[in-house]
C-alpha cells in the first residue's frame, strides 16, 4: 500500500515537473474521451426520446392492420432492421367478426377494440368549424390506449350497438372549439351530422407519430361506419390490449393462429394481415440509434488511441531523461518490477486523469448542446466507465513499452548517464 | 580476527565487446572484516570500477565467489542482487545521486520504500536518527539543489546509513568537494567507523586513503600490494588546523582594514 502511494506520489512529482508537456500529451486523451462521451450521450439522448414518446404509446399493445400486399408492407423495412425475419403478407381485409373471433379465442389478451382510424372531417360548433380526424371504435378502447377521461363518460356497449351520435373529444378539441365552455352535453356537427359531446379526454400530448389523440373526435365505430363514412364494412387495424406485456411474442403468435383460422388461410399461404408492436418499434427505433451512435463512437475513439501514441512518445522521452534516476533506484534496491510499476503508474495517471478531463469536456460539450443547439443529451454512467476504463487501458498498453526499457536498463550503465 | 563481511575469493571479470574480450579483473582475493575502514586505490583502467560495482552487488564476476555477510552472491539473480543492495549494501558516489526533485527526507527515505521486511522502528525516528548523525538538522526540507555540495554528501551518507546496512561504499566522496569539505565528510566516515560500521573507500588521493586502516592497491585487475595504517590522520585535528574559508576572508578584511587606517 505504502508503495502504491509512493508511487502515485513520485509520479505526480513527474507530472507536475512538466506541466506543459503533461498537459499537452493529455490533450489527445481529453479530446478523445470527449469525443466519444459525448457522441454516446447524444445517441443516449435520441433514444430516451424515443422511448419516451413511444412509451406514451403503450409497450403493452398490439396493433392488427390489414395486409397492403408491398413487400414487407408496411412497418417491414423496420421489422427487416430488428431481425431480418421478413414475413411476406399478402393484401387482405380486417372486419368486425375478426375482432369477434379474437374475443372468443384469445387468452393472453385484455380488451380488444376496432379502429376506423382518424379521417379528417370537419367538425363545428356554432359559428366555430374546421377540420379534425375522427376515429371510429368501441367502448374497449379506452382501456386499451390506457386513456383517461377528465370529464363525463366515454361512450358505452349500447351505444355501439345503437348506432348512437355520440363523440367523445381530445382535449385540443375543446381548447380550439368551447374555450371556456363545458363541452358535455353540447352538440357539434361532425361531416354535418349532429353529435352530443358526453366525454372529454385528459390530454395525452403529442406521441410522434400521426395526429396527436388530443385533436381526435372519437366515436362508436358502428356510428362512424353506418352514418357517416358509409363506405365498406372492413375496419382500419384492430388494437388489443396484452395481461402480460412479457408475453408479447407468445400474444402475437396467438393471434395469428386465431386470424389465420378465421381468415382461412392455408398453411402454405402467407397472413394477409400483419401484427406489430410499439415494442418493436421501439426495439428497431434504439438499434438504429446504437448503430449510428456506435459508429461516431468509434470514429471519435480513433482519436483515443492518437492520443495513447502521444503518451507513448512522452514515456520515452521521460525514461530517457530520467535514466540516471532509474540507476540511482535501482542502486538502492528497486528491482526491475518496482521501476515497471513506477512508469506504469505515471502513464496510467496521465491517461486516467486525461479521461476524467475529457468526461468533463464531454460534460460541456453535451451542455452546450443542449442550451445552443437543439440536440438532447444524456450523459449516462455506461460511456463514462467505459472511457474511463479505456483510457485506463491506453495508459497501460501504451506505457508498457516505455516502462519495460525502463525497468531493464542496467543500474551500472544509467548511473553513468550524463 | 573478527568476521568476515566481504570474502573474494579468484573472482575475474570479463567484458565482450564485439569480438574482443577484455579482462577487467584477473583473480582477486580479498577479505574484509566487519568494522573495518578500507581503502582502494588505484589508476584509472586498474579495475576499480568493475571491483566496486561486484562488491556493491551491481554485477556479479564471471569466475570465483562473492561471499557477503555470510551470503554467497555470485550466482544470483538480478531481483536478488537488488534485494542484497538494499539490505546489505550503503552506496555513497562521488556525483552525490541524489534524486533532484525529492527534498532530503524524501533522498534518505528511499531505500526504505524499496525494503521488503518489517522496519524495526518507526520509519520517521529511523530517518531523523540518520539526518542526526550526519548533522543535517534543520536542512530536512531543502532539496539538493538548494544545498551545498557537502551537504548533498551528508543526505548521500544519511541515506545509505537508513537500512543498516553490513557495508559502506563510498566511491570517491570527496571527489567533488573542496578540501575542507572533503574532511569534514572523511571525518563522519571516521565517526561511523568508530561506531562499528564496515567502510569501503576508493580512490586516487593518497591524502584521503591515508584515513582509512588500510590500503590495497589495484593495478591491471589484481591486487598488487597492500599497506596497514597504524597511524590513520584524523580528519577532525586536520579540520582544526585547517582554517574554514570564512575565517580566512575575516582575516583579509581585517588586514584591509588595518591598511586603510595606516
Amino acid at each position: 500500500m505504502k508503495r502504491i502511494i509512493e508511487n502515485i506520489k513520485v509520479a505526480f512529482k513527474s507530472i507536475n515537473s512538466n506541466k506543459l508537456r503533461a498537459s499537452l500529451t493529455m490533450l489527445g486523451i481529453i479530446i478523445g474521451v470527449g469525443a466519444v462521451v459525448a457522441v454516446m450521450s447524444v445517441g443516449a439522448g435520441a433514444e430516451a426520446a424515443i422511448t419516451e414518446n413511444l412509451q406514451s404509446m403503450g409497450t403493452n399493445i398490439i396493433t392488427i392492420s390489414p395486409g397492403r400486399g408491398m413487400p414487407g408492407g408496411e412497418g417491414g423495412m423496420m421489422r427487416e432492421l430488428r431481425s431480418g425475419d421478413r414475413e411476406e403478407v399478402v393484401e387482405g381485409d380486417l372486419y368486425f367478426e375478426d375482432v369477434t373471433a379474437l374475443k372468443k379465442e384469445t387468452t393472453l389478451l385484455n380488451e380488444i377494440a376496432p379502429v376506423l382510424t382518424g379521417r379528417s372531417s370537419t367538425i363545428a360548433y356554432m359559428s366555430w368549424n374546421g377540420d379534425a380526424s375522427v376515429i371510429g371504435t368501441t367502448e374497449d378502447f379506452l382501456s386499451v390506449e390506457g386513456y383517461k377521461i377528465s370529464e363525463g363518460s366515454f361512450f358505452t356497449a349500447s351505444d355501439v350497438s345503437n348506432l348512437s351520435n355520440v363523440a367523445v373529444i381530445g382535449s385540443t378539441i375543446v381548447d380550439d372549439y368551447f374555450g371556456k365552455i363545458d363541452p358535455v352535453g353540447e352538440v357539434i356537427k361532425v361531416n354535418g351530422k349532429n353529435f352530443v359531446v358526453i366525454g372529454v379526454l385528459d390530454t395525452i400530448g403529442s406521441t410522434g407519430f400521426g395526429s396527436s389523440p388530443d385533436e381526435t373526435v372519437y366515436i362508436p365505430i358502428t356510428t362512424a361506419h353506418y352514418k357517416l363514412f358509409g363506405g365498406p364494412s372492413e375496419i382500419d387495424s384492430i388494437i388489443a390490449k396484452l395481461k402480460d406485456e412479457n408475453q408479447l411474442d407468445q400474444a402475437m403468435s396467438e393471434v395469428k393462429s386465431i386470424l389465420r383460422i378465421q381468415h382461412k388461410i392455408l398453411p402454405a399461404e402467407a397472413n394477409d394481415f400483419q401484427i406489430s408492436s410499439p415494442t418493436q418499434f421501439l426495439e428497431t427505433a434504439s438499434n438504429v440509434t446504437n448503430i449510428l451512435s456506435y459508429t461516431l463512437a468509434g470514429i471519435a475513439a480513433i482519436s483515443l488511441l492518437v492520443g495513447g501514441i502521444g503518451i507513448m512518445n512522452i514515456m520515452f522521452v521521460s525514461v530517457t531523461e530520467r535514466t540516471r534516476e532509474i540507476g540511482i533506484r535501482k542502486a538502492i534496491g528497486a528491482k526491475n518490477r518496482d521501476i515497471l510499476i513506477q512508469f506504469l503508474t505515471e502513464s496510467i495517471i496521465l491517461s486516467l486523469s486525461g479521461g476524467i478531463l475529457g468526461v468533463g469536456f464531454a460534460y460541456l460539450i453535451s451542455w452546450l448542446l443542449k442550451t445552443f443547439g437543439s440536440l438532447s443529451s444524456l450523459i449516462t454512467a455506461t460511456p463514462i466507465i467505459l472511457a474511463l476504463s479505456f483510457s485506463t487501458a491506453i495508459g497501460l498498453i501504451f506505457g508498457i513499452f516505455p516502462a519495460m526499457r525502463a525497468a531493464r536498463l542496467s543500474p551500472i550503465e544509467s548511473l553513468r548517464y550524463e | 580476527m573478527g568476521e568476515k563481511v566481504i570474502e573474494i575469493k579468484n573472482i575475474s571479470k570479463v567484458y565482450k565487446i564485439d569480438n574482443f574480450k577484455v579482462n577487467a579483473l584477473n583473480g582477486i582475493n580479498l577479505n574484509v572484516i566487519k568494522g573495518e575502514f578500507v581503502a582502494i586505490m588505484g589508476p584509472s583502467g586498474s579495475g576499480k570500477s568493475t571491483l566496486m560495482n561486484i562488491i556493491g552487488c551491481l554485477d556479479t564476476p564471471t569466475m570465483g565467489s562473492y561471499t557477503l555477510d555470510g551470503q554467497d552472491i555470485s550466482k544470483l539473480n538480478d531481483n536478488k542482487l537488488a534485494e542484497i543492495r538494499n539490505k546489505k549494501v550503503g552506496f555513497v558516489f562521488q556525483t552525490f545521486n541524489l534524486l533532484s526533485k525529492f527534498n532530503a527526507i524524501d533522498n534518505i527515505e528511499l531505500p526504505l520504500i524499496y525494503y521488503k521486511g518489517r522496519v524495526s522502528r518507526p520509519r520517521k525516528e529511523l530517518i531523523m536518527e540518520a539526518i542526526n548523525s550526519v548533522g543535517l538538522k534543520g536542512r530536512e526540507k531543502h532539496r539538493p539543489s538548494q544545498m551545498s555540495g557537502g551537504e548533498r554528501q551528508r543526505v548521500a551518507i544519511a541515506r545509505a546509513l537508513i537500512n543498516s546496512p553490513s557495508i559502506i561504499l563510498a566511491d570517491e566522496p570527496t571527489g567533488n568537494l573542496d578540501s575542507r569539505t572533503g574532511e569534514e565528510i572523511l571525518s563522519i566516515f571516521q565517526d561511523l567507523n568508530m561506531q562499528g560500521r564496515t567502510i569501503l573507500l576508493v580512490t586516487h588521493e593518497m591524502d584521503i586513503a591515508k584515513h582509512t586502516e588500510r590500503i590495497l592497491y589495484l593495478k591491471d585487475g589484481l591486487i598488487t600490494g597492500e599497506e596497514k595504517i597504524t597511524d590513520p590522520l584524523r580528519a577532525k585535528d586536520i579540520l582544526k588546523d585547517m582554517p574554514s574559508l570564512e575565517d580566512r576572508i575575516n582575516k583579509i578584511e581585517e588586514k584591509n582594514h588595518n591598511e586603510k587606517n595606516n
